[in-house]
């Protein structure tokens, strides 16, 4: 079955490539991803009938996890621009724009976004809410677990508060099978397969920048 | 729910059931959006 094309890239000279993702910022998607896919697979394969020894490497992998999204987020404090993913008033008519351009009510094309576009800051946004649930509770349920540090203490607090750090972990891990789904497609869209270059090899071509950014809003060096 | 040793309901967690549900919620998106732009999406490149 043929796919439809996306734009044939030959490689480009390098003085033609604009630095999208730093190779350490490519390293932190690809280990955090290595990380969810582990995670969900070691907490539902069990699940779906196929029984092993998951406990050991789910919680190993958390605290890989944690690891992970404190670089993450050092980094984005300090090194990143975070307003280049922050959700602010001109996403908003943004988001409005496409609502209109997708449902043909007019009001022209929607603008072109910055470094980010508004579904990518959103998707983004939700990564961030349901990892930070994932890994908060994680980090609370590996209390009822022994470790090389500490023996398991299944008391520590309440049944009822139990209870909904449970709902709240499981909820995150389900949410994350619909995400993840969700997130692979639009990676392997052909309109899209530029972005997941760009999160393999580190960069975009100058058309494509011209393209599908706003130089105001995402401003690069010449 | 499960109750405790005194008969209280206690909350054990999501039940696992709703795995298929967050899964075929992802075929769904994916489905509806690849029949969207299959068939109904403007070409946002025309000029």
């Amino acid at each position: 079955m043929n796919a439809p094309s996306a734009p044939a890239i030959a490689t480009p000279d390098r003085t033609d490539r604009i630095v999208r993702h730093a190779a350490v910022d490519r390293a932190i998607h690809w280990l955090t991803a290595a990380c969810v896919l582990t995670l969900l697979a070691t907490a539902f394969l069990p699940i779906l009938g196929l029984e092993f020894a998951w406990v050991t490497v789910h919680w190993v992998t958390g605290w890989v996890m944690i690891a992970i999204v404190l670089v993450h987020i050092v980094r984005a404090l300090f090194w990143q621009d975070l307003r280049a993913v922050w959700i602010g008033g001109r996403d908003v008519r943004d988001a409005l724009a496409i609502v209109r351009s997708t449902l043909r009510l007019g009001g022209g094309a929607p603008a072109k976004p910055g470094k980010y576009s508004f579904a990518q800051k959103l998707i983004h946004a939700a990564f961030t809410l349901v990892i930070l649930v994932a890994i908060g509770t994680g980090a609370l349920i590996m209390v009822k677990i022994d470790t090389p540090w500490w023996d398991r203490n299944p008391y520590w607090l309440g049944d009822a508060t139990w209870g909904v750090v449970y709902v709240l972990h499981d909820l995150a891990a389900l949410s994350l099978v619909t995400m993840v789904m969700t997130h692979i497609y639009f990676a392997i869209r052909p309109e899209k397969r530029l972005f997941t270059r760009s999160m393999i090899l580190g960069w975009i071509t100058r058309e494509e920048y011209r393209e599908q950014h706003d130089p105001n809003r995402w401003q690069v060096d010449p | 729910m499960s109750r405790d040793v005194y008969g209280r309901e206690v909350l054990q967690g999501m039940s696992w059931d709703l795995l298929g549900v967050f899964f075929g919620l992802g075929v769904a998106l994916i489905v509806v959006h690849a029949l969207y732009r299959w068939l109904a999406a403007p070409d946002r490149r025309a000029k």
